[in-house]
């Protein structure tokens, strides 16, 4: 007698069964976690705080423009111009930079504005962008692809060729990395900067927590979640990436939000242009070899997003964004050769696809 | 009447937005022509030709992969580990007693076999695994990418046999003026008397192949079923073909072509190195979709994607014979891209 109830039951497969949903839609966590656990073995000082917090702090750019990226891959488009339109950022924030400097403008001033440029510039290329994609039906494949193409040339044009732009404040570099407190075990604690009697050589001395790339990275997380998650603009996003036909009929204006999006993009990518320059206190072009724009893609999918759209989220990204950054310093810690990190990325990405591939109604 | 001179006046147009890449391409090269003395001559054209090899079979990777709707982002890296495995090979066989020219035909060999893997495991991935072209290729990039530079240890490979760089920087037909021709081999004269030197080498080589897989593509019925896959998936699928064993193979051709371009490198630079093509991708993707390929698949030709890859070679030597920035060339190149898909939108019968 057939008792098909409780056969189904016992011949639920693994990827449907309570546990395997569990993995299934937190496999990167899970990844994460258990890749840092192997770390703390094989890698002397990587389980410590102050590897965690310059973990983070080299990953800012690689966060913002990954949440750059989630937005627009929600939508079901790809930008591929977020890398050099940080490029375009960074050195034209630079640029004004110096230029003003040499008018004998207050320090604070000059790197305000200059600040401001670089984030102003970027919306250019994220409304051309947006416009091609919306308006003129251009694959966002090739849109932006082209806006990398003419970015990076104008890029290359403000400096000059293939040479950063330098002499800008000394300051900035502090600010950039600098931290919120600044504790010396036993003699003095002080805020925002190092204590004057303890020189750039030793340093490393204090024990410096909370470095300002994670307000910065706290503030673009906590606010773009919430415009994704919690607010009208974010549902229509997904909206359109579930079913652009649907979203034009429930009267969303489908060609405005994507050309929004394509500028929060944008936006995003001068955000990570200019902190580039706070970070390294030059104007940085994007070099061809480093794919920013294919890491940002990378750590969206691996934070469960889908090519086709529709699916995302912004924590998920985050989660991508440290799985790739904790995968780069813990293999670096542990003396493994550097490219073998190219290796176990590609991977990487690979398994987190067809683990997706595995559990299709999960997101 | 009317509808009669209505049809013709748009089929004339639907033929010039079909071929305006052609038209763009003469009138570039006019412009240049103008405007650079010594620019309308066999030796720059043979120049545009000779550099831009690699990007004609970047290109023509590519092709066949975006025929497909997919595309494959690995060619570049590709050509890169194609570089490294046939230079090693080469300094490896010479130093063992192997006669120049056996050695590099051997490397040759060996590597067009490995080269497949990396176009084996995409087309497995994509096909089978349903991974995102974009995601599978992107992976195979990184891992060429950590496996050349783990076999290079970062040292370009060196003392390669000089025979190499003779094939690769040789002419196909060299002529004398008033006393003969000869073929391949330089000929032997007194310093002074001119020789005229009639296409390059790695510029036949790479024709030979971009054109047994034109006819490949456009006669075979394997050409068409590729068509049919880019075209409507399901429908091919149901036509009874075989649509993942033919997917896998697109993607071990544009490897293939890929190593193609590795090889021509290792033979015109006489070394080899893992970012060897890091930069050609930009401009293999933007010479097929200037030639007029959708990024949807199911259409695309050869001869069209050379002359968008010519639409590029042309640009990059003008700049740099006028003396402009080479780097103009990225914003062109973007600019033309756009401009190709917007244009095309404004002629009739346009599919993309």
């Amino acid at each position: 007698m057939p008792r098909p109830h409780v056969q189904h039951d016992t011949d639920t497969p693994f990827v449907q069964s309570r546990t395997g949903k569990l993995l299934g839609r937190h496999w990167a966590l899970f990844f994460l976690l258990g890749m840092m656990a192997i770390f703390a073995f094989t890698g002397p000082g990587f389980f410590e705080i102050v590897n965690f917090q310059n973990i983070i702090h080299l990953a800012t750019i690689s966060i913002l423009l990954a949440v750059a990226e989630t937005f627009v891959i929600i939508t079901g488009g790809i930008d591929l111009s977020v890398g050099f339109v940080m490029g375009l950022s960074s050195t034209l924030a630079a640029r004004v930079m110096v230029i003003l400097g040499s008018t004998g403008i207050g320090e604070p001033a000059l790197i305000a504005l200059g600040a401001l440029a670089g984030l102003l510039v970027a919306f250019i290329p994220g409304f051309i962008s947006g416009t091609l994609v919306a308006r003129f039906k251009v694959p966002p494949f090739i849109a932006t692809l082209g806006m990398w193409g003419i970015c990076n040339g104008i890029t290359l044009h403000l400096c000059d060729g293939f040479l950063p732009i330098a002499g800008l404040p000394s300051v900035l570099p502090r600010l950039g990395n600098g931290y919120l407190f600044y504790i010396h075990k036993g003699q003095s604690f002080t805020l925002f900067r190092k204590p004057d009697y303890i020189p750039d050589e030793r340093v490393r001395e204090l024990i410096r927590l909370v470095p300002f790339s994670f307000i910065l990275i706290a503030a673009v997380v906590l606010v773009f979640w919430y415009i994704l998650h919690k607010s009208r603009f974010g549902q229509h996003t997904y909206a359109i990436g579930g079913n652009i036909d649907a979203a034009i009929r429930a009267g969303i204006d489908v060609d405005r939000h994507l050309i929004k999006i394509y500028m929060l993009s944008a936006f995003l990518a001068g955000l990570a242009g200019v902190f580039n320059v706070f970070q390294t206190g030059i104007g940085n072009y994007t070099t061809f070899s480093s794919m920013y724009e294919l890491f940002a893609v990378a750590a969206v999918v691996i934070g469960g997003a889908s090519l086709l759209g529709g699916k995302g989220r912004i924590v998920g990204s985050m989660v991508g964004v440290l799985v790739l950054a904790v995968l780069k310093n813990g293999l670096a810690i542990s003396g493994v050769q550097p490219f073998v990190r190219y290796i176990a990325v590609g991977v990487l990405l690979t398994f987190a696809v067809i683990i997706d591939q595995l559990f299709p109604d999960l997101f | 009447m009317n509808t009669l001179v209505a049809q013709r006046k748009r089929n004339a147009l639907g033929t010039i937005g079909r071929n305006w890449v052609l038209v763009f391409l003469v009138l570039e090269f006019g412009y240049f022509a103008i405007l650079t003395r010594g620019f309308a001559s066999l030796h720059i054209v043979q120049m545009i030709l000779f550099y831009g090899t690699e990007v004609f079979l970047l290109a023509t990777a590519e092709l066949f992969v975006i025929i497909t709707g997919g595309i494959d982002l690995s060619v570049g890296y590709v050509l890169g580990f194609a570089t490294v495995i046939s230079s090693k090979l080469m300094v490896v066989f010479a130093s063992r007693g192997l006669s120049p020219l056996g050695a590099i035909v051997t490397s040759i060999v060996i590597t067009l076999c490995i080269g497949l893997i990396p176009g084996f495991v995409n087309g497995v991935l994509v096909a089978k695994l349903r991974v995102p072209p974009f995601i599978a290729t992107f992976s195979m990039l990184g891992v060429c990418q950590g496996v050349s530079e783990l076999l290079m240890q970062g040292i370009p490979a060196k003392n390669l046999p000089p025979l190499a760089g003779t094939i690769g920087n040789g002419h196909f037909l060299y002529i004398v003026p008033g006393s003969g021709i000869s073929l391949l081999q330089r000929p032997d004269v007194a310093r002074g008397v001119r020789v005229i030197e009639i296409i390059p080498n790695a510029v036949v080589f790479a024709l030979v192949f971009i054109a047994i897989f034109a006819f490949i593509l456009t006669k075979t019925r394997f050409g068409q079923h590729i068509y049919a896959i880019g075209g409507n998936i399901d429908a091919a699928s149901r036509a009874g073909i075989d649509v993942k064993k033919h997917i896998v193979t697109v993607y071990m051709i544009s490897s293939f072509f890929a190593s193609l371009a590795g090889i021509i490198y290792v033979m015109k630079y006489i070394t080899g190195k893992a970012d060897a093509g890091a930069a050609s991708l930009l401009d293999a993707i933007a010479a097929v979709v200037i030639g007029g390929a959708s990024m949807f698949g199911g259409s695309g030709t050869v001869w069209r994607t050379i002359v968008g890859c010519l639409v590029i070679a042309t640009l990059e030597t003008g700049l740099r014979m006028r003396g402009t920035p080479t780097f103009d060339k990225y914003i062109l190149v973007g600019v033309i891209l756009i401009f190709t898909v917007v244009i095309e939108r404004f002629f009739p019968d346009f599919k993309r």
